[in-house]
């Protein structure tokens, strides 16, 4: 065929950045999520006892009103072990979230056989699991650090400025503890969703993790007698890292930087999982 | 900046289980097609030209751009795979447009390219159903679109004309000519070797991981001497065509056809039967024999692919 002939113009617009490519697949998997009414319900449940510690918040700067009600001021003490209850009830919704958001995030994919699809785009794996990891990540945020900071900032506006910079702390802590509650439930759901296709079977076993691992831990303690049965239990490991950072004592078996080391692993081991599964093909053997 | 696809002493194991080997390619634009039977390595050439696999041995090179430079390489490739395979939940539209999106292009840009593409395969009507609901065939072309989408230089098919009815098929090799004359590189795997044959500026026959040949057709067929080459001719007087052609040795077997108008022979010179016939019609004046048509009996992908292939091997 002549040359002159050859009339092909290949695109010369504009790009978008590559970074923010992984949000198209936010953009649809959330779309995805909220399409199921027990998930827009339960995450509309998420938000009940944030609004609860808001009405405790206002009701331990009214001393004239718990006095009309009779209640005494020291009850309602907003301090560190407040927001330590605030990150353990939103901790259980979190991971309940998870437990129905998590696993239809990959094994979709993996099961219609797209992700040859999503790969041949300047788009890699690592952007692949972001852009799903961030649909967790931004959902859990929502029910987690968002409202905890919320409240914090709300509580620093009513004590007053010298409160709220001697605790400054709490709202680091709030931070750090969701992050990583967030970055452990994401990882072990996308891992479970990466490696059983049927969402449903991805769902219980999430369920499975967290109660077969307490369970275990409880047994291999109590067969053999020692305590390092909790490392098998990621909410103890979990438990033990709050309490350390909202610095209320409390007595663990296992010492907070073993916490972190076993969280470590967890998370390594859920991420080379994932990136086992997330490729794109698969050899048949 | 190279203008060929080029594989390099390539080879790819899965473990101990062999993908292809030693593979040395040059594709220059135009069609060419992936002919093999099933697990002779089609498929894992294509992953490797997209990169979606990587070589255990050897270099492959699109265009000048190697296969692990994504964001280069895939504005210049689409892939369209072989299994039906789409995000959940998504429609038409939708799944070409969160396709340009993630090939990176703006919103507006991708809706705008979007519907070019659709438009290109036929599927405005059903552009906003569900895929779910759409037929073998739209989601074949629906497919196509992605690849094509984003305006590639080099179009990656697999198994692209499976599923489709008649009409569909030609609209899609129409669509693979019109790609292939602009100057692209259409690369087809098919087992469907009459269309192979009508479609293919070039073929690459693949058997076990290994090219077994490659080029075109002709050129290919050209070169199995273990085969003789055969000619149908339609004429009138055959036996005394068939007469002169084993006289002059040119001809190693000879059947008349049942209505006494024709002849299929067999050669091991193609050019000297050629040129015996020219001589024949130019300077005996024919000697009464009239020839209505000669066309080669089994210069056809088929006959290469049974040739070389072999038979035991399903063709589909």
């Amino acid at each position: 065929m002549a040359v002159y002939r050859r009339n092909y113009k290949p695109y010369s617009g504009p790009l978008t950045a590559a970074w923010s490519r992984c949000f198209v697949l936010f953009r649809y998997s959330r779309k995805n999520l909220f399409r199921s009414k027990f998930l827009t319900g339960l995450f509309v449940v998420c938000f009940f006892y944030p609004l609860l510690c808001l009405i405790m918040i206002y009701l331990a700067h009214s001393a004239s009103f718990l006095a009309e009600l009779g209640i005494p001021s020291q009850v309602l003490t907003i301090d560190n072990k407040f927001f330590l209850n605030f990150m353990s009830v939103q901790g259980v919704f979190a991971f309940l979230l998870t437990t129905f958001a998590g696993p239809g995030l990959i094994s979709p994919d993996l099961a219609n056989g797209a992700l040859p699809l999503y790969f041949c785009r300047p788009f890699s794996r690592t952007d692949y699991v972001l852009g799903k990891a961030s649909v967790l990540v931004i959902l859990l945020s929502q029910i987690t650090w968002v409202p905890g900071l919320i409240l914090f900032a709300i509580q620093a506006g009513l004590a007053g400025a010298s409160w709220a910079w001697s605790n400054l702390w709490i709202a680091g802590s709030l931070m750090i503890s969701s992050l990583i509650w967030i970055a452990i439930l994401s990882l072990l759901a996308m891992a479970l969703s990466a490696w059983v296709k049927w969402r449903i079977v991805a769902g219980a076993m999430l369920l499975g993790v967290r109660f077969f691992g307490w369970g275990f831990a409880l047994a291999v303690n109590e067969v053999l007698r020692i305590k390092s049965g909790h490392f098998f239990d990621v909410a103890y490991l979990m438990g033990t890292i709050w309490t350390a950072l909202f610095q209320v004592s409390s007595e663990h078996a296992i010492s907070v930087p073993q916490a972190w080391v076993a969280l470590l692993v967890y998370c390594a081991i859920c991420l080379g999982l994932l990136m086992r599964k997330v490729r794109a093909y698969e050899v048949v053997r | 900046m190279s203008d060929r696809i080029v594989f390099e002493d390539v080879s790819k194991f899965y473990g101990e289980i062999l993908g292809v080997n030693r593979v040395n390619l040059s594709i220059p634009p135009g069609i060419t097609s992936l002919v093999g039977p099933n697990g002779s390595g089609k498929t894992t050439l294509m992953n490797l030209m997209t990169g979606l696999v990587r070589p255990t041995r050897g270099r492959v090179d699109i265009l000048g751009c190697p296969t692990d430079d994504p964001e280069r390489l895939f504005t210049m490739l689409g892939y369209s795979t072989q299994f039906d395979a789409f995000p959940k939940g998504l429609t038409g539209f939708q799944f070409i447009y969160s396709y340009l999106r993630l090939s990176g292009r703006d919103a507006q840009r991708a809706e705008q390219m979007a519907w070019r593409v659709i438009e290109r395969v036929n599927l405005v009507e059903a552009a906003k159903r569900n895929i779910a609901g759409y037929s073998k065939g739209m989601r074949q072309r629906i497919r196509l679109a992605q690849a094509l989408a984003h305006d590639p230089k080099v179009l990656v098919l697999d198994e692209p004309l499976n599923g489709l009815d008649p009409l569909a098929r030609s609209e899609m090799i129409a669509l693979f000519r019109a790609t292939a004359a602009q100057g692209c590189y259409v690369i087809i795997s098919s087992h469907i070797l009459h269309e192979v044959d009508v479609i293919s500026d070039q073929v690459i026959l693949l058997s076990n991981g290994y090219v077994v040949a490659e080029g075109q057709i002709a050129t290919v067929r050209g070169e199995i001497q273990e085969h003789p080459t055969q000619i149908l001719i339609r004429c009138t007087r055959p036996r005394a065509l068939a007469a002169k052609m084993l006289e002059e040795e040119i001809a190693i077997d000879i059947s008349i056809h049942k209505d006494e108008r024709g002849l299929l022979l067999k050669t091991r010179d193609a050019d000297r039967f050629y040129l015996a016939l020219n001589d024949l019609a130019l300077h005996e004046n024919g000697n009464g024999i009239d020839i209505e048509s000669i066309a080669p009996a089994d210069d056809d992908v088929l006959s290469v692919y049974e040739y070389l292939i072999g038979n035991e091997e399903a063709v589909r």
